[in-house]
């Protein structure tokens, strides 16, 4: 086909009344770490279990490293390995024998001591190989899944919220992991409703909502659909603003004495509001652009929880209304 | 306890605000248990009236009543149900105390165990247990309330039991201490359970440590009692033997109560203490370190398998050896007997010889309970997909037709490795009592038990297939195929059941044997229909979806 790692158009999954997938597209290029976005609920898992073969599409399409996953499962699962956000282990193994385990599972290499990576990974996610994993925390299991999913070389991983049990200091070592791992060429499909995460890592990210694709694209091509945040402090009163185009939420902050005039303004029309504020007697002005936050805002909150059939679909971003 | 509360950085003993919420929790715990303990105390309370007036039906007159009560004072009789109070003059009332109150009581101890782990240490593991705690809730009120639940049941239980011994028309004395006897021997193991869950981390190793002290009281009990009528001085040691040495209808001495209430009362100032020391979620017994790395055979589809089913099969193995080698030891007993049994019982145990019979039906009554083991395997693997891990392991390059064989394989031969092995105890006990023919029971008995393979490998091929096909079936459908053989063996001749019912019983199609010789039809089939089974779990595991609830 045309090369990609994961390639799905038009996927629909439906659990007895329950839509989980509508209409799903995604595609992660070899090579990028791609950003998999959307509140909880919004079907990632089911994505990612029928990329894993484990469940079977209603309709659309699905190819992994060009193959079906429902059929040779287990031919693509040598190249690729998968973190399930919430990880069950076997209560009377300890971490190690766990981690073994998979490698094994891939080939002899993998799992024998000479397997260098396995133990290096052990001592920067700080894990004790010889608990019992029923002694483990949540973080603790996640860690097990991850260093022997990471441990492991393979094509593509699927990381499904990997680190959503990890403390910060060891997301950071997680972040780190993963950077790595992209340099050698690996491709991950990382699934996450932690904005700041998948902010720091991704190459691409692509935004679900219901069931559905609603954005995707660089991180920058996402930004410059949206709305950059301007905080102004002006000597004359900013009396038109509010009627300018591309201007939004209007809004003013009091802090310290001093009155600051928010407003949140279209990518494609900062030009025309910064050269009406400039002779204004500019005192203060900070802009921000804007966080994934804000993106998720617009694509979930505006139109609440209510399905918006109309929605515009894949790339079609940004628009006032 | 009021001048304890002046001291303000040391909390120790039982203080009121320790207590603060009890009465509301004690409440939502009764709704949780709605179902299940109510469940318990029906099944304990029946137990007492289906005993109390089965004894009555099956024996019919004083003559019979004394050559039944000859197997409980055997000393193999005494072996499996306790001292035998009464049995040279034995009447309907000290039948029921000496032969089956017994069974009550380890109901009794099995309610009180779980229910106090289940609202302790379980809730404490689930992280439940902390989520209380953060409300207005005393320290001790979480165990409290358990303990509180579990009397009242016990209570309740007690009264049930009571009513059925009464229903028999049994003395109204030696009823109430059988009924008395029951609560103060849950009373005892909801303490020790209490004392286990704080030890312990885990629900299950609570569970196991308060189960091991029930099995230890089991084993000191049987051997103390076979020393003689009566008991011995060792049967005194045993939480059981205390209830069991009151010698209802016979003696009625209220006196060894005293025991398990007085060391019951220990393990509760104990359960207290500990609750008052530790950290929640924190057990007091350390967990040991294992190995960082895995052994060979445990990296494979096969040792993950054995590694998933072996707890189960060793466990189930274990006490089905040891109920074939306690059974076989009955052989020559049943041939002393056999001549003067009473003519239902002569029914259940077909065929001219009595000693036969029971060996066969011994032979049919243990293959029950080890197809009951296969289909607690195939439910062990419904746990591993609902869990996730059946998940993660095959999203490695595993494929499901090797994850599904290599557990089947390992069910197959755990099962096969116990038939064969359980044969071979009730065969050696049988002819280390017999008196004649020895080594010819040796054969029949060992064939007899693996004679019954093929009704065990059908009840697993069905098992299976539910689960490639019908997975949420498992359960229900495994565990009414075994009930209802377990019925229609022990029963469906005694209520002289119409044919067609005796057609659903996978176990009444292969003959008799000893009794009768091996059947190679039903063989055949039966297996053809296991083997048919797995194939098809096989093809429906490879098409049907993961599911995770």
């Amino acid at each position: 086909m045309n090369g990609m790692t994961v390639q799905i158009a038009g996927l629909r999954k439906t659990f007895g009344q329950v839509q989980a997938l509508d209409g799903l597209d995604l595609s992660v290029a070899p090579g990028e770490v791609h950003g998999f976005l959307g509140p909880n609920g919004a079907g990632k898992s089911t994505a990612l279990r029928i990329i894993l073969g484990l469940l079977r599409p209603d309709s659309g399409t699905v190819r992994v490293f060009d193959a079906d996953p429902w059929r040779d499962a287990v031919a693509l699962h040598r190249r690729l390995a998968y973190v399930p956000g919430d990880v069950e282990l076997w209560p009377r193994l300890t971490g190690g024998e766990v981690i073994d385990l998979f490698l094994n599972l891939r080939s002899r290499e993998a799992g024998s001591s000479k397997n260098r990576r396995r133990d290096e990974l052990i001592d920067r996610f700080e894990l004790d190989p010889r608990k019992k994993t029923r002694t483990y925390s949540k973080g603790n299991r996640q860690k097990v899944a991850l260093i022997a999913a990471l441990a492991a070389d393979v094509d593509l991983l699927l990381l499904d919220e990997p680190t959503s049990g990890l403390d910060p200091l060891m997301e950071v070592v997680f972040q780190q992991v993963i950077a790595e791992t992209t340099t050698e060429g690996r491709s991950v499909l990382l699934s996450s409703h932690i904005l700041a995460q998948v902010e720091a890592l991704s190459d691409r990210i692509s935004i679900i909502r219901a069931g559905r694709t609603v954005a995707s694209g660089t991180l920058e091509e996402l930004r410059h659909m949206t709305r950059t945040t301007i905080e102004v402090e002006t000597q004359r009163p900013l009396t038109e603003l509010a009627q300018l185009a591309g201007v939004h939420g209007l809004h003013l902050k009091t802090s310290g004495g001093s009155a600051r005039t928010v407003i949140d303004v279209d990518a494609d029309h900062l030009d025309e509001v910064l050269l009406h504020l400039a002779p204004l007697g500019v005192r203060s002005l900070t802009a921000h652009p804007p966080t994934l936050e804000q993106l998720l805002i617009r694509y979930y909150g505006d139109s609440g929880t209510s399905d918006a059939p109309d929605e515009p679909g894949d790339l079609t971003l940004g628009g006032t209304q | 306890m009021t001048a304890e509360l002046q001291t303000p950085q040391k909390y120790r003993g039982l203080r009121a605000e320790s207590l603060t919420g009890t009465h509301a929790l004690l409440r939502a715990l009764i709704r949780l248990d709605r179902l299940r303990l109510p469940l318990w105390v029906l099944g304990i309370g029946a137990m007492s009236f289906y005993v109390a007036n089965a004894v009555q039906a099956i024996v019919s007159n004083e003559r019979e009543l004394v050559q039944m009560a000859s197997i409980f004072a055997d000393p193999v009789g005494r072996l499996m149900t306790g001292p035998a109070f009464g049995m040279d003059e034995p009447t309907f009332a000290r039948f029921y105390a000496a032969g089956y109150v017994l069974f009550i009581y380890l109901l009794t101890a099995l309610m009180s165990i779980f229910a106090v782990v289940r609202h302790t240490r379980a809730e404490e593991q689930a992280g439940r247990a902390e989520l209380l705690r953060a409300n207005v809730l005393g320290r001790h009120a979480s165990l409290t309330a358990a303990l509180l639940l579990v009397m009242l049941a016990n209570l309740l239980a007690a009264g049930l039991v009571l009513a059925g011994a009464l229903s028999g028309g049994f003395p109204l004395p030696g009823s109430i201490l059988v009924a008395g006897s029951g609560a103060a021997v849950g009373f005892f193991f909801a303490a020790a359970a209490a004392v286990a869950s704080q030890l312990t981390e885990s629900s299950r190793s609570a569970s196991a440590l308060a189960g091991g002290i029930l099995g230890t009281s089991y084993l000191i009990r049987m051997v103390g009692d076979l020393g003689g009528p009566g008991g011995t001085a060792l049967s005194w040691f045993s939480p059981l033997g205390w209830s069991q040495q009151t010698a209802p209808y016979v003696e009625d001495r209220w006196w060894p109560l005293i025991l398990p209430l007085l060391f019951g009362v220990v393990g509760l100032v104990l359960a207290f203490a500990l609750n008052n020391r530790r950290d929640l979620g924190a057990g007091l017994l350390p967990t040991r370190a294992g190995s960082a790395r895995a052994p060979a055979w445990l990296s494979t589809a096969l040792g993950i398998s054995a590694h998933t089913l072996l707890g189960m099969l060793r466990g189930w193995g274990a006490a089905l050896i040891l109920s074939g080698a306690l059974f076989g030891s009955y052989a020559q007993t049943m041939v002393e007997t056999a001549a003067d049994l009473p003519e239902q019982f002569r029914r259940v145990f077909t065929g001219e010889s009595v000693m036969l019979g029971f060996l066969a039906y011994i032979g049919i009554f243990l293959a029950i309970l080890v197809a009951a083991a296969g289909v607690s395997g195939v439910r062990l693997l419904r746990g591993e997909e609902l869990s996730g891990r059946a998940e993660l392991m095959l999203s490695a390059p595993l494929s499901r037709t090797r994850w599904l064989s290599a557990h089947v394989l390992v069910l197959l031969t755990g099962l096969s490795l116990i038939l064969i092995l359980l044969g071979l105890a009730t065969a050696t006990a049988a002819a280390m009592v017999l008196e004649e023919d020895a080594s010819a029971r040796f054969r029949d008995v060992a064939v007899a038990s693996l004679h019954q393979a093929p009704a065990v490998l059908a009840v697993l091929g069905i098992v299976v297939a539910a689960f490639g096909w019908a997975p949420r079936l498992v359960g229900v459908l495994g565990w009414s195929l075994i009930g209802y053989a377990a019925f229609m063996t022990n029963f469906g001749r005694l209520l002289e059941l119409p044919d067609i019912l005796h057609r659903f019983n996978i176990f009444g199609y292969l003959a008799q044997f000893p009794v009768e010789p091996v059947e190679w039809t039903p063989v055949v089939l039966l297996s053809g229909l296991g083997v048919l089974g797995i194939i098809l779990g096989l093809t429906g595991w490879r098409h049907r979806q993961i599911n995770r609830n």
